[in-house]
């Protein structure tokens, strides 16, 4: 294939149209505030979008799946929460951030199982368990805030390695969250594009009778999806306290779930399954990071951040499904 | 010393400003023997029965629930009433509505913090013409016809954050303001009252007011926007709970103590921290433990004959001269 061939596969490619946003938006900004194009900006942005970019991978494999999770932003608060009370309780930093984690597995796991076993549809299923999984976080801290730290009990030592997976630099440079997102979407990518589980994911959300006759586990792989999505969602949630170092389960990741679908979809999954890259997801947090970032540095009123974002996700995807149909063609 | 300032800063302020809150029920005071109460509790009363206090609260889900809760039940115990704290999960106006009206025909009193004025105020003045006595606490429901209100006012509080924000700023400076909900009615309140009062000083910009939006990772990726966007801020007024501790976070993660001042509100364990390390200069107190109580006791009064008149709960202003007080608690 020739250069000519070459580029004009890249410029067919799905992640393309919204690459091509984003590059326009990134323009637009570094012409119309000073602030946007700083090393200390673009950082501030890539720590930002980390946890959203985390749980939209998850939500990446969920919605190829052909399913969708609705739980993702309690989860977050839940698993975060456990994890900061444990390190409260003076547990070692291993056990308690396996506690959290843990506590994202089985969410994951209770969401799969009703939505393929039980024969609840996702987006029923996982409401239910948005609220559930809210409800016991306020329950087990009694609606109070958990803050980490020594006054509240956390050991010296343990502390200081919490924060710093929160809020530490690498090579004093890049944030930890940031090095997390690009480590889970690397694993990501790997796994969709490379591995058996991968091709079965696509399969089964592209045509889950196919799949089925075709002798595939299609409840085993929805299920692992949801898993994937729980354990993403908890690393977010610990990420989280971890940086803060203080959650209350109130506020912490409400609403936090149509982010993670705005970005995955803006990043070209689609919610009838069958469809979607880790490229695109990444590309898609992107869009809405710059876009929020770029908002306030161009000090926009509140009201109106709320509206253009509204918007931007609308053309985003619009662009997408046009670019799509040319690209059939 | 700028502590000792501050306090004395207050000190006027509050004197200079001292407004009266629902000014003509607060100074004539209302009695039972003006009001039409329905027979079932006037029976109630005079046979000694213990009443039923309701104590609805516009999102018991957040940081000040437990302390608010704290106080009516300290209240029922001392005051030998049934009272009961309850509220939607979330600021639910809906959610406040059906549960006021499923309970209407049991309640011999009820103390309200509305989700939203408007919202409320029919079903407040529907369970008033039900011979049902209705008062307002936290946050004021004036288009109402509530008997009296017993809270902070919001505009004095905030008139005396801007004044602290004033005073720390030594007259000269350029100010962010932050905020949770910048469309919510106590936002509009608070912050009408810190512009008028940091209006007093010519040497004083407000250059922004970032809605920080309420999830914990939000409100703090905002406030480090905010401060790229305007590099030349000296000061941060936070206008609630949540971004007082999330702005001295940042300013103790940026080495910017000696250069960035701030004030807001709340004792969170997190801003007790923050004040306690130089990291916030003075944060206000609204002793929500003590609306709660008085939310019951107000009612008490009333039914047993008393005149009740509007009751302001005061401010508490800590400073890291005195925050040791509430470590002590």
């Amino acid at each position: 294939m020739g250069v000519g061939g070459y580029l004009r596969r890249m410029m067919l490619a799905r992640e393309t149209g919204i690459f091509l946003a984003l590059l326009l938006m990134c323009f637009v900004l570094s012409l119309t505030t000073d602030a946007f194009l700083t090393s200390q900006n673009l950082l501030n942005v890539g720590r930002q979008v980390s946890l959203l970019g985390i749980m939209a991978v998850g939500m990446t494999f969920v919605l190829i799946s052909g399913e969708v999770d609705l739980s993702v932003g309690s989860t977050y608060a839940l698993s975060g929460l456990t994890t900061g009370m444990l390190i409260v309780e003076q547990w070692a930093l291993v056990p308690a951030i396996t506690g959290g984690l843990a506590v994202g597995l089985a969410i994951g796991l209770v969401n799969g199982v009703l939505s393929t076993y039980g024969r609840i549809p996702s987006l029923i299923a996982t409401l239910g368990m948005l609220s559930v999984v809210r409800g016991l976080a306020l329950v087990i801290t009694d609606g109070q805030p958990v803050t980490v730290n020594e006054r509240q009990g956390a050991l010296e030592g343990v502390l200081a390695r919490f924060e710093f997976i929160g809020q530490g630099y690498l090579f004093g440079t890049i944030p930890m969250q940031l090095v997390f997102f690009i480590v889970v979407a690397l694993i990501a990518w790997l796994v969709l594009s490379n591995t058996n589980f991968g091709f079965r994911i696509f399969a089964v959300g592209g045509n889950a009778k196919a799949a089925r006759v075709s002798g595939m586990p299609v409840n085993a792989v929805k299920i692992c999806a949801f898993i994937v999505m729980g354990l993403l969602a908890a690393l977010a949630g610990i990420l989280s306290m971890a940086f803060l170092p203080s959650g209350q389960a109130g506020r912490t990741g409400l609403g936090l779930e149509l982010d993670v679908i705005a970005a995955t979809i803006v990043g070209g999954a689609s919610l009838s399954g069958g469809e979607g890259t880790i490229l695109g997801t990444i590309f898609g947090v992107l869009i809405i990071g710059v876009l929020r970032n770029g908002l306030v540095l161009l000090g926009i009123s509140p009201f109106f951040q709320e509206l253009m974002i509204g918007l931007v996700i609308i053309v985003a995807v619009a662009i997408d499904k046009w670019t799509a149909g040319r690209r059939a063609r | 010393m700028r502590s000792t300032k501050l306090l004395a800063t207050a000190a006027v302020t509050a004197l200079l400003f001292q407004l009266p809150i629902g000014a003509a029920q607060a100074q004539d005071g209302v009695n039972v023997a003006d009001f039409a109460l329905a027979d079932r509790i006037a029976e109630a009363v005079a046979s000694g029965d213990q009443l039923n206090i309701y104590v609805s609260y516009h999102d018991v889900s957040n940081e000040f629930a437990p302390f608010i809760r704290r106080g009516v039940f300290r209240a029922s115990e001392e005051l030998a009433v049934n009272a009961v704290f309850m509220g939607p999960v979330g600021a639910d106006a809906d959610a406040q509505i059906s549960e006021i009206e499923t309970l209407m025909d049991t309640m011999d009193g009820l103390a309200i913090s509305s989700v939203s004025t408007d919202a409320l105020a029919p079903l407040i003045n529907r369970v008033i013409e039900a011979g049902i006595p209705v008062v307002t606490y936290n946050t004021d429901n004036p288009e109402s016809e509530r008997l009296v209100f017993a809270g902070q006012d919001l505009v004095q509080s905030g008139r005396e954050a801007g004044a602290l924000m004033g005073s720390v700023l030594d007259e000269n400076g350029v100010v962010i303001i932050t905020t949770l909900d910048a469309a919510a009615q106590w936002s509009i309140d608070r912050e009408t009252g810190a512009r008028e009062a940091l209006g007093a000083y010519p040497g004083i910009e407000i250059v922004q007011t970032v809605n920080t939006g309420t999830d914990p990772q939000e409100i703090y990726a905002s406030i480090e926007n905010a401060m790229l966007a305007n590099p030349s801020v000296t000061g941060i007024l936070s206008l609630e709970c949540c971004s007082t501790p999330a702005a001295g976070e940042w300013v103790d993660r940026n080495g910017a103590t000696d250069r960035v001042m701030v004030v807001g509100f709340d004792l969170l364990d997190q801003t007790v921290d923050l004040v306690s390390e130089g990291a916030i200069q003075a944060t206000i107190d609204q002793a929500p433990e003590r609306q709660g109580f008085e939310a019951v006791n107000l009612l008490v009064q009333f039914l047993n004959g008393e005149t009740i008149a509007d009751l302001d709960t005061g401010v508490g202003i800590y400073t890291i001269e005195n925050i040791d007080e509430v470590i002590v608690e």
